[in-house]
């Protein structure tokens, strides 16, 4: 490796500016919230790893893929034994099993989802989705890319969820559904329509059978219902299901056939999902959002945050805070972003951003000359967050705004309390010049 | 120090076969080694892209961006060059990307008699003016030379590996930064004067 020297080494005040500024560029870095935000966006990246060919391969690549389509839908269509498993159109997504109990088995699917099958369960890999067919299964959904949320099958209803985990027992085709954690929405497969949000705690039982088939059930249902009933009675048998299911699923496990999947690669989850749910525009919102601040149009951002904000998930709490910041920064209504953040912080308590909506009400607060209302924002944030990396910031703001009032000595506690901090640098010097300053304000007044 | 950052990084990863092996349970889908790189890499690649000027509006959907990059090229990892050179290399040509979608808007807008686009604006958590008047020296480099000057001097990377990132001769790296060096400090004097 080359020796390393430290450039400007010249003595001359140029020089050692310059040093300093080069220390100070390397040393920035961006905040925990910013990397956590990063995160969510890329935990689930959209598409697999892959090998990328090069493009004169791409019609050679064509005319085989057409011809090896052709060979598999033979074969596929040869006529044989009609219970035989379209085995092509099963995707192979379970990473890894194990028994968890007696008769139970957890299974790991694509995008880390885990569903714990029930003694009796029966679940069947339908087009890329499961579909619970009999018997309860439990989910843990880890939150999803927007646009990419997970969806289960039960009879003639579709369960989408975003991040969460939940159950869902089938028993004579009767359909129950209930949430541990997050939000679920049920839909309708046929009618395209939502029928319940169920959050924690709520259950949505299906309609009997005659009225479920009826078409266009009115608007009412869309209701969750706090259904007391316990979960629906699994039968003891599980029914053998006509296409193909993982034999481990069966609950049969014992019998110890065990049919190999592929591994699914880290990226599947995108590309297995379905497509978004009715409703849903086709395109990321929060590009679009995104994409309409880069032309100027905060309206139209605003508009997409806001539709955005309805929804569950990461996407919807990001949406929230955003909502604020274009109110904010891009269309100079600092009240209405303040109330946008109040929003948020109620709806998220703990969300991901809390601290950042805290910090940029304080911050608003104080720039639209509401002092008062950002002192008592401020004092409640060191309350509640005493381990903040935004702690320094906020007491230096503090000590500012009671500075500016001639309250040297609440100016003084708070500029302390910046000076317990760390980071960031400027906050904690300037808390450091500003302290020095009200105490010989203070000393001053004491001789007087 | 005038090292920081990447040396460290690169010396706690604990070189190549951990690379390797880091992207090779990446490939295999293991999102906890997906987590640790993105741990290990995104304050870096965040640094950069901050170094390199891109303005703080873009920083975050290009750091994604980058790691969305680098998620797609994970096949393509040999584990001939470090981990971190290679991320560093997706993370300037987007960077590179990024400066030129801005000049070609900024051009646009010219022909067109619209507003410019408004200049970046001021980084609250960089509040420091010091660093303030580096990014804008910097800003002024050519692109070639910023990259190697961004790369030695904030980013305490070995002129052997810039060489890679950058795809060019060692001598010709040590030449750009000569250049950028110079460049930076005759603007700090003339800040000066």
């Amino acid at each position: 490796m080359t020796p390393r020297r430290r450039w400007p080494e010249g003595p001359d005040e140029v020089s050692a500016e310059l040093r300093r500024a080069l220390d100070e560029a390397a040393l920035r870095g961006p905040d925990d919230v910013t990397l956590r935000r990063g995160w969510a966006a890329v935990a689930n990246p959209p598409e697999p790893p892959r090998r990328s060919g090069r493009r004169g391969f791409w019609f050679a690549g064509g005319m085989a893929s057409t011809a090896a389509l052709a060979v598999v839908a033979g074969v596929w269509l040869w006529p044989r034994a009609a219970d035989r498993a379209p085995m092509s159109r099963a995707k192979a997504l379970a990473h890894a099993e194990s028994v968890v109990g007696p008769g139970a088995r957890r299974l790991t699917l694509e995008g880390g989802v885990e569903a714990v099958i029930g003694r009796s369960g029966v679940m069947r890999i339908d087009d890329g989705a499961p579909r619970v067919e009999a018997g309860e299964v439990r989910f843990s959904v880890p939150h999803r890319q927007p646009g990419h949320p997970f969806v289960v099958h039960a009879e003639g209803y579709r369960v989408v969820v975003v991040g969460t985990r939940f159950g869902i027992s089938v028993a004579d085709a009767a359909v129950l559904v209930d949430v541990d954690e997050g939000i679920v929405e049920v839909w309708e497969t046929a009618s395209q329509r939502r029928l319940a949000r169920l959050t924690p705690g709520e259950r949505w039982n299906s309609p009997p059978i005659e009225a479920s088939n009826t078409p266009a059930p009115p608007a009412a249902p869309a209701a969750p219902t706090a259904a007391p009933a316990a979960p629906a009675a699994v039968p003891t048998a599980a029914p053998t299901p006509s296409g193909f299911v993982m034999p481990s699923l069966l609950a049969h496990a014992h019998r110890g056939h065990h049919r190999s999947v592929a591994l699914a690669s880290p990226g599947g989850a995108g590309d297995d999902a379905e497509p978004a749910s009715p409703g849903q525009p086709a395109r990321d919102p929060a590009v679009a959002a995104r994409a309409a601040l880069s032309a100027g149009d905060p309206s139209r951002a605003l508009a997409l945050y806001r539709a955005l904000a309805q929804g569950t998930g990461p996407s919807a709490e990001n949406a929230s805070y955003e909502i604020g910041k274009v109110l904010n920064e891009k269309m100079g209504q600092p009240a209405a972003a303040v109330s946008a953040w109040r929003r948020y912080r109620s709806v998220y308590p703990d969300g991901i951003l809390r601290a950042e909506a805290d910090v940029s009400i304080i911050e608003t607060l104080a720039k639209s000359g509401d002092a008062d209302g950002a002192l008592s924002e401020a004092s409640e944030f060191l309350r509640r967050r005493p381990d903040s990396e935004r702690r320094a910031e906020i007491a230096r703001l503090a000590g500012d705004l009671y500075r500016a009032r001639g309250d040297c000595r609440h100016a003084v506690n708070m500029y302390q309390l910046a000076m317990g901090a760390t980071r960031p640098r400027d906050a904690v010097e300037a808390a450091a010049t500003h302290r020095t300053e009200c105490l010989a304000r203070l000393a001053a007044e004491g001789a007087r | 120090m005038n090292t920081p950052g990447l040396i460290r990084a690169v010396q706690s990863s604990g070189g190549p076969h951990a690379d390797l092996e880091l992207v090779t349970r990446c490939r295999r889908g293991d999102s906890a080694a997906w987590r640790g790189l993105y741990d290990r890499y995104a304050p870096i690649v965040h640094r950069f892209l901050s170094a390199f000027g891109v303005p703080r509006e873009e920083r975050e959907d290009a750091c994604q961006e980058v790691f969305v990059a680098v998620y797609r090229s994970l096949a393509r990892f040999r584990g001939e060059a470090r981990l971190s050179t290679w991320i560093y290399r997706i993370a300037a040509r987007h960077a590179g990307r990024i400066a030129r979608r801005r000049r070609v808007r900024g051009l646009l807008s010219t022909l067109l008699v619209r507003e410019p686009p408004p200049p970046p604006a001021p980084d609250p958590s960089e509040r420091s003016e010091r660093l303030q008047l580096l990014d804008e020296m910097i800003s002024k480099l050519s692109p070639k030379k910023r990259l190697v000057l961004v790369l030695f001097e904030i980013e305490g990377v070995p002129i052997e590996e810039i060489a890679k990132i950058a795809e060019c001769p060692e001598n010709t790296a040590w030449s750009r930064l000569h250049y950028a060096r110079a460049e930076l400090m005759a603007m700090a004097k003339r800040r000066v004067k």
